[in-house]
């Protein structure tokens, strides 16, 4: 008892130390400026009015001074707001809500397998396992397709799941917006498996009958972090032509790429991938800056692909049978952890307030002079963000990232309940989780999000929003049926 | 897929190429942009490049499909985008095409087109807008047009990948091809005219068009010859795509070309066939060989694609050009050739007259 009563102390007293520190370096500039301020107010008061007037009078100023003065001022004011990037902002966005008769639940899903594999016991337990342990829930789904058995993936198929997908996320968001299809001006589609000739950007153009002088990309290849790529090429595209509006696709197709071998390291995929897609508005037009959610602030991207480990832990290849899958090393998470301390190396100086940004200097110049033995400081990221989206990749990612960053609970809870409800749905995963927060009525304005999403190659990109105004508690989107059934508490095996 | 990887090697040997030329090391490449319209791998190709190359953690990739013939502009546009933002930067631009995938094993006649005009063949571009290298670049990009016709349902569907009755995938080239083309094409030049052609020439057309409008009003006796643009005025080389002998005499029919102009398309159809995106890049190689292009030239690449779109760009030559490391270099002598009839014809062209239900092979064939 005695030798807890010291710990116990000690803990409190650093936690008001930590916390003074910080209050005091964050608002330093006000520290020194009220003192200073109060000493002049102080010294001009004992002067007294008349010799305040006798010195105002005393300060001669001509009148060329006075102009070339103003001059030099609206110049440099000129020159200031002129090469200044231009401000991007997320009018809206809108996320596809699958029909609940492509959900798969646990039992649909074992039964397929077990039939489809009739001939490899092994691998359908495999599959059980991964799938009592994926962290996902009853109501994911998967595209019609691969609802029959076996499936048949068609080019035509194909094709059908992404214009589902792709057009019901688009209509939703153009109610949303109320942005006529004439009025796009770049449209960037990426969807990582599945890349048509012509391609799904053509698709879209023809569908909405865009004009005919639109700059459209289609990015494929890309992986589960091709959303934020998307939004990377559309921020470089946007600061070059003014008032103008890019439309952004992210989704992926599963209906030619379920996997119908029996290698287990490429039927995990299987397991966790599932059906999505998500529309995104970009606009730098004056007119949305009061309308627009969000304000992007960075997004920072970073390319492991220079290690072999890295760049081959996620393979897209053929098994012994000739059947095609994509391969997930047993390294991935060692990589992703990596890949992420890359990213934060370079995010912290951008985003970091001053205090935990000298901390972290100290203890570098500390490991590095005085003793390599401390512990490296991790910075906190809590006090630089309110919210974190983390792409739903599986729960063992989201783990790791919770353990790295030293996240609570409640700050995961987006990506793990999105990961619960609609799966691993690749690039648009982070477009979900964050109308996950603002259905539950957390968002407020000027809070800022971060997201982080990894894809194959390894990539780890990260995107900074703030909020830009106040946000209405939205009734559609889709959370819309099931937000008050969440949070739940998800177990660590679910027995099947 | 498989096969992909060794298509791979090949092109490593273009890229290695690329970087002894410039005497850039790929440590210095800011932006990748890579394009291949009918394979999407995971890791993307792009990835591999990275891979392969050791490159920067930080660098920008982009990796894009689908989007046919005409993808080359449209790396160039995001090169194009990125470099007006930013200072310093080295972009580096690979486009191929993969057939191994692609090829149609079924019986449609539409589908089977394309196995006949689709070949290999891949392009490594190194773009930058570092002021040091000014000396060292070959040309400079004076403006770039893009058109998209794809809200038209007639363009959309004239050139689309999709399964036979048999379900075998294959690209379904539409009779309707032509006219789509054209409609685009059309369309792309009336907003790249004005951007490249001197003004002595637009008012000379305003005028003639005025004039005439004039006349006919008057008059109503049969209608003068349309004027014609004369792009010769503001482009001194034509880059083509190879997409077809048809394409090209079309496209030289429109703008009123002449042998020579498309001489160097005719001769890559010839030698390397329809390569997709980097036909344009083999034409011009075909140029730079020959000796044609001199400081102040201006070359105007045009190429069509799936979708449909007519992508369109100006280069100024920014030095005199010789063959030094062209792909061009071992036989560009024996171009063009005297004739152009198929050597084979005489030998194996009695194949043609066969009748497929009744056909076997003669008994005094040997298989050589």
């Amino acid at each position: 008892m005695p030798e807890m009563f010291p710990k116990f102390t000690t803990s409190i007293k650093l936690k008001y130390v930590k916390l003074g520190y910080q209050y005091l370096v964050n608002h330093i500039v006000t520290f020194l400026f009220i003192p200073i301020m109060v000493a002049v107010s102080i010294k001009i008061l004992k002067l007294g009015p008349e010799e305040i007037l006798t010195i105002w009078n005393s300060v001669h100023f001509d009148l060329v001074q006075i102009l070339c003065s103003s001059f030099l001022v609206i110049f440099i004011a000129t020159v200031y707001f002129m090469s200044k990037p231009r401000s991007i902002y997320l009018v809206d966005y809108a996320c596809y809500k699958p029909p609940s008769t492509c959900r798969v639940p646990f039992s649909t899903f074992m039964e397929h397998s077990r039939l489809n594999l009739k001939d490899n016991p092994k691998s359908v337990e495999f599959q059980m396992r991964i799938l009592e342990r994926s962290g996902l829930g009853e109501e994911t789904s998967l595209p019609p397709e691969i609802h029959y058995i076996p499936p048949n993936p068609t080019m035509e198929a194909a094709r059908n799941e992404a214009e589902i997908v792709i057009f019901s996320a688009i209509d939703s968001l153009m109610q949303k917006t109320r942005i006529k299809p004439k009025d796009i001006d770049i449209l960037i589609v990426n969807c990582s498996l599945f890349s048509p000739t012509p391609s799904l950007s053509a698709m879209v153009v023809n569908k909405y009958k865009l004009r005919s002088n639109i700059k459209s990309f289609n990015l494929s290849g890309m992986g589960c972090s091709a959303g934020l790529i998307s939004i990377d090429l559309a921020r470089d595209v946007l600061q070059v032509h003014p008032n103008s509006s890019a439309l952004i696709v992210s989704t992926e197709i599963i209906t030619p790429n379920y996997y119908q071998g029996s290698e287990r390291a490429m039927l995990v995929p299987n397991c966790l991938f599932r059906m999505g897609g998500a529309a995104i508005l970009l606009s730098n037009k004056r007119g949305d800056r009061n309308r627009a959610k969000y304000k992007s602030v960075h997004v920072v991207r970073t390319h492991k692909g220079a290690d072999d480990k890295a760049y081959k832990c996620v393979y897209q290849q053929e098994d012994p049978q000739g059947k095609v899958g994509i391969n997930l090393s047993k390294d991935l998470m060692i990589i992703a952890g990596e890949a992420l301390k890359s990213n934060i190396t370079t995010i912290g100086p951008l985003v970091l307030p001053a205090s935990e940004q000298l901390l972290f200097l100290f203890t570098l110049i500390g490991r590095k002079i005085f003793n390599p033995k401390w512990k490296p400081y991790i910075p906190d990221f809590k006090q630089a963000f309110e919210h974190f989206c983390i792409h739903a990749g599986g729960r063992a990612v989201i783990d790791e990232l919770q353990r790295n960053l030293q996240l609570s609970a409640d700050h995961v809870e987006a990506s793990r309940m999105t990961l619960h409800r609609f799966g691993n749905t690749s690039s648009s995963s982070l477009w979900y989780e964050l109308s996950y927060i603002e259905a539950k009525g957390r968002m407020k304005k000027g809070d800022r999000i971060w997201q982080i999403a990894f894809g194959s190659g390894f990539k780890c990109n990260s995107a900074i929003w703030k909020c830009n105004r106040r946000i209405k508690t939205p009734t559609d989107g889709p959370w819309q049926d099931c937000i008050d059934r969440y949070p739940v508490h998800i177990p660590e095996i679910v027995k099947l | 897929m498989m096969l992909s990887l060794k298509w791979m090697t090949f092109f490593i040997h273009t890229i290695d190429k690329l970087f002894k030329k410039t005497g850039i090391s790929p440590s210095e490449v800011d932006v990748l942009v890579v394009n291949i319209s009918m394979l999407a791998a995971v890791p993307s190709l792009s990835s591999r490049i990275i891979y392969h190359y050791k490159m920067r953690e930080d660098i920008k990739v982009y990796n894009l499909t689908g989007m046919g013939c005409s993808a080359s502009p449209i790396a160039i546009n995001i090169v194009q985008n990125i470099l007006k933002t930013q200072r310093n930067v080295q972009a580096l631009v690979v486009t191929s095409e993969s057939l191994s995938l692609g090829w149609y094993p079924g019986k449609d006649r539409s589908m089977i087109l394309a196995n006949c005009l689709f070949r290999s063949g891949g392009c490594a571009i190194l773009l930058t807008n570092k002021v040091a290298l000014k000396e060292k670049a070959m040309f400079k990009l004076k403006c770039l047009v893009r058109t998209h016709h794809g809200a038209k349902d007639e363009s959309y569907g004239c050139c689309i990948q999709k399964e036979d009755d048999q379900g075998f995938v294959g690209v379904h080239l539409g009779k309707n091809l032509p006219k789509a083309a054209t409609r685009a094409f059309v369309e792309n030049l009336k907003e790249i005219a004005p951007k490249i052609l001197p003004v002595r020439e637009l008012l000379r057309f305003i005028l003639l068009t005025l004039i005439r409008k004039m006349t006919q009003k008057s008059t109503k006796t049969g209608a003068s010859a349309r004027p014609v643009i004369n792009f010769k005025t503001g482009v001194d080389h034509f880059c083509l795509h190879t997409g077809g002998k048809a394409v090209i005499d079309a496209v030289a029919q429109n703008l009123n070309l002449t042998e020579h102009d498309i001489e160097p398309a005719r001769m890559t159809l010839h030698r390397f066939g329809n390569t997709s995106a980097s036909s344009i890049w083999y034409v011009l190689a075909y140029m730079q060989a020959k000796k044609r292009l001199k400081r102040g030239d201006k070359v105007f690449m045009i190429s069509f694609g799936a979708g449909f779109k007519c992508n369109s760009c100006l280069w100024e030559v920014m030095r005199d050009l010789n063959q030094d490391g062209n792909v061009w270099k071992e036989f560009i002598n024996s171009y063009p050739p005297k004739t152009i009839t198929n050597p084979f014809l005489e030998k194996y062209g009695w194949i043609q007259e066969e009748d497929p239900d009744t056909f076997c092979i003669p008994d005094d064939y040997v298989i050589p």
